[in-house]
Parts: structure tokens; sequence; C-alpha cells
């Protein structure tokens, strides 16, 4: 309750002080361009297996992310139907299958440059990080990083890529997967066992 | 630029790379495939027209999103306060009305079909022979061809500032960007926004309507349907190819349209394919919200629907 308090002064107060929605922005696009020259790294390193780039990959995942929120959204009015086993098992499952599209998108990567274009404050108190990557044919792609703060560090909560938000369109997904299963959370959670190959006992 | 949609905007009358020289896919002169096409129109607008007659109004959109899902069909049940409490918490998804959900998953397994032994082999060989030098010229080259229909929708609009940019794009491309085959305008701060009729229908209030997956064109929904026909007719192009009867020229124009817009997206639709487990409703998660971007919705609605930080419950 108190920290609810807190951010929604500090929110108000950013609304007073235009500054410090700057600032925000600023340390947002700060952490930004820090976890994609990390992603660059891991990428252009050959050194390293893909087992450890894949974990490393996870390791970004479950700190530079609030995968709990963002499951929980893709879940959508199904997450109350859910039991917190099930609830559980479809998370760490969505981690999964979330390292491994990442991993085999990434594994085509050759010299693309990420840049870092701009920020801007939204309404509902977070910050989207405006990107770009620059194929080595000149040809850019935007990318969005909505960005929210949690228990005081920076997380991302949505990929926006060329306009459209990833969350919302794995979220329909989703929904489509659970009503072909008569509306059972479990047809979700055997469907991304088969897809990521493993079964979470 | 990620031009996700075009091969779905512009997978035209793909059948007809029949009459186009060389392919000897499809038997008949042009006359007979000028009558397939009249006759698949006409189908497509019967189509279309019995969906946007005899589908649900649109005020009980919110209501089919939830009154079928985890029921059993046939069986009534009753929701009670607490149902209806949480159905109105969570936003009805707009995005998932599609109420020919059926019709649709065998329209778009048929396409996957024709997409497999046909347009696939096709734009993996395009791919394998043209350099990427080559298929960038083509796909700027077509792109400016494409740009007095996004220049008579931009007027259709009231949009006289995108009307401008958009002549802007086509004089200076045209010319000293040799015939299109160059994009200098992007580099002078004209870039390139896309306009379609079905863009400029939802400009005048039309809603979307149900989701359509239309033969061999691929996603789309009844207002964007209606959409690519209007583009198809404004098109001076098509008026220029049936005038002087060389409606060849008009169907290569066509055929290398699918051709370019199938390969730029080879890489991403497959990775996209791959990484569901729904590819149908992916894909129909993807058109809808590319085309709420295309409108300039995103805006208001960005605020209300992402995820978001709030306390850890179980």
């Amino acid at each position: 309750m108190l920290k609810k308090l807190l951010f929604i002064g500090v929110v108000l107060l950013a609304g007073l002080h235009g500054t410090m929605a700057t600032v925000e922005g600023e340390k947002a696009e700060i952490f930004m361009t820090d976890i994609g020259n990390k992603v660059i790294n891991l990428l252009t390193d050959k050194s390293i297996s893909q087992q450890e780039r894949a974990s490393q990959f996870q390791h970004i995942l479950e700190t530079k992310f609030d995968v709990r929120a963002i499951g929980k959204f893709v879940l959508g009015r199904y997450w109350k139907h859910a039991s917190k086993e099930e609830k559980e098992k479809f998370l760490a499952l969505f981690k999964a299958s979330t390292v491994a599209s990442y991993a085999t998108r990434f594994s085509e990567y050759s010299s693309e440059k990420f840049e870092v274009v701009g920020s801007r404050t939204e309404k509902d108190g977070g910050v989207t990080v405006l990107t770009r990557i620059v194929r080595p044919n000149g040809q850019a792609i935007l990318i969005d990083w909505k960005i929210f703060e949690k228990k005081g560090e920076l997380r991302i909560y949505d990929v926006i890529l060329e306009g459209i938000s990833m969350s919302i369109t794995q979220r329909s997904e989703y929904a489509a997967v659970i009503q072909q299963g008569g509306g059972k959370v479990q047809a979700l959670i055997t469907a991304l066992e088969k897809k990521t190959g493993k079964p979470i006992s | 630029m990620l031009t996700l949609f075009q091969p779905f905007r512009l997978k035209e009358i793909s059948k007809d790379l029949g009459s186009a020289p060389g392919m000897k896919l499809l038997d008949g002169n042009s006359e007979s495939n000028i009558k397939r096409l009249s006759l698949l129109k006409t189908s497509i607008a019967f189509l279309i027209f019995f969906s946007l007659v005899l589908s649900p109004s649109y005020a009980q959109q919110d209501a089919w999103s939830y009154t079928d899902d985890e029921q059993h069909p046939g069986k009534q049940e009753t929701l009670d306060a607490e149902d209806w409490a949480e159905i109105m918490d969570s936003p009805p998804s707009a995005e998932d009305y599609d109420p020919f959900e059926s019709f649709n998953r065998f329209i778009f397994g048929l396409n996957e079909f024709i997409d497999m032994i046909l347009i696939d082999p096709l734009s993996r060989m395009y791919h394998d022979l043209v350099p990427e030098f080559g298929r960038e010229r083509v796909g700027y080259a077509l792109r400016n061809l494409s740009e007095p229909v996004v220049f008579a929708n931009n007027i259709l609009q009231g949009d006289l500032e995108g009307a401008r940019v958009t002549l802007g794009r086509f004089v200076v491309n045209s010319t000293l960007g040799l015939a299109g085959l160059f994009d200098v305008s992007t580099d002078l701060d004209l870039p390139y926004k896309k306009e379609d009729f079905g863009l400029t229908l939802a400009s005048w209030g039309v809603e979307a309507g149900p989701y359509l997956v239309l033969p061999i064109l691929g996603p789309s929904n009844a207002r964007d349907a209606w959409g690519r026909a209007g583009d198809y007719a404004m098109d001076p192009i098509n008026w220029w190819s049936y005038h002087y009867k060389k409606g060849f020229y008009s169907y290569i124009r066509t055929g290398v349209q699918v051709l370019d817009a199938k390969t730029e997206n080879l890489e991403l639709m497959e990775e996209l394919k791959d990484n569901s487990i729904d590819y149908y409703a992916t894909l129909r998660a993807w058109y809808y919200e590319r085309r709420k971007d295309l409108m300039h919705e995103k805006e208001e609605r960005e605020a209300l629907d992402t995820p978001r930080p709030d306390d850890d419950d179980e």
C-alpha cells in the first residue's frame, strides 16, 4: 500500500516536473542500450556453445523482463481460472518457449546493428524505448520496448515489433489454443510441452 | 522496411500467373482468364456481402467472446454476478472476432497448400536466382508503381499532408530514382506510408467486421476485402493495361508483386510459423494488430492494454 502511494507520488511529481520524466526516459534508454550490447556480445561470441548461449538468454529474460507479469497477461482471462499448479507449469513453459523462439531468431544474426532511437513516457507511468535493428543491407526494423519500474529496478513488459505488440498477439494465440482445447488451460500446457519438448512433471 | 502484409495485399489474382509468358500451369488465353477473373471477383464479392449482411451485429461483439468459451456446445450455463464481474473486468478481445472460424481455417489450409506447391518454390527460385540488389530494385520499383493508389487514398481520407508526401515520393523516385528503382525520397524526409482503401474505409468509420481468410489473398476482414476490390479498381496500371488490351502486363506485375512480397518475408513468416502453436490464430492476431497500427489508433490503445507490474498474487 505504501509502495503504491510512493509510486503514485513519483508519477505525480513526474507530471509536475517535466525533467523528472525525462530522466526516467534517459534511464530506460541506457537500460536498453546496455541490454542491446549484452545480447550482441552474446551473439557474436562464437566461442560459447549453443547451450551456454541459451542459458544466458534465459538469465537475461529472468533479470530484465518481468516474465510473471507478461505470462499472466498473455494467459488473459484464463489466469483466474487456472490452479496454482497450472500457473507455475505455464510460467515455466512460457519462459522456455520464449527463450527457444528468440534463440532461433538470433541464430541468423550477422552484424546487425542495434540502435536506441529515443523514448516516450506513457500515460500509464511506463516508458517506451524506441529502438531499431539495422540490417547489413540498410533496412531497419523498428522495435519498441515497454518498460516499467518494479521494486526499484527497470523491467521490460512488452516488445512491440513494427507496431505489433508481442504480448497481445501471443495472448490471442494462446486464447485460441485454450478454446480449441475446450476452455482448459491444460490444453495450452500440453501444447507448450510438445513445442518445447520439455515435459514438466 | 518490413512489409509484412504485402503478401496478403498483393497476392492478387495469382492464378493469372498462368497467362504470363513461359508459364504453362494454366491453359487458356487471356480472355478465358478474364472470365475466370470476373467469376472469382463475383464470388468474393458475394462472400463478403454475405458476411456483412448475415454476420452477428457488432453490438453483440462483446457477448460473442464470452458466452461460447468454456461451455459445451448446446449447454446453457447461467453466469452469476462473480462471472459477470470478471468478464467486465477484462476487455473483450476484438482481435479474436472470428464467427466464421471453421470456414476460415479451411481456406487457410487451402492457402497453405497452394503456398507449398506453388508460391513457395517459385519464391525460393527467385531468391536464389536473383541477387539481393536486383530484388531490392524490383521491390522499390513495384512500390513506386503503387504510389498513385496510395495518393488516391490519401485524398479520400482527407489527408493532404500525406498526399503531398506521396506525390513528392512518386515524382522524385520516378525521376531521380530512375523509374522507381531507387528510393531516394526516404532520405529526403519523404517516408513511405502505406495507405489502401481498407484503411480509407476505416477512416470513414467503417468497422472491420468479421475476420476473413480470402482464397489466395490470405488474412483480411469484411471491410478490408472491399478495400482490396476498391484498390484494384482505382489502380491506373490496371486501367491502362485493360484499355490497351495488354492485360498481361498487369498480370506480370501482379505476379512479380507476389514473388517480391513473399520472398522478402520468407524468413519472418517461417520463423513465425515455427514458433507458434496455432499459426492460424497467430496470423489472425498479427493482421488485426497490423491494421490497427496502420490506422494510428495505437496511441490510445497502448496505454490500456499491455502487461504491467502488479502486486504478486497467486
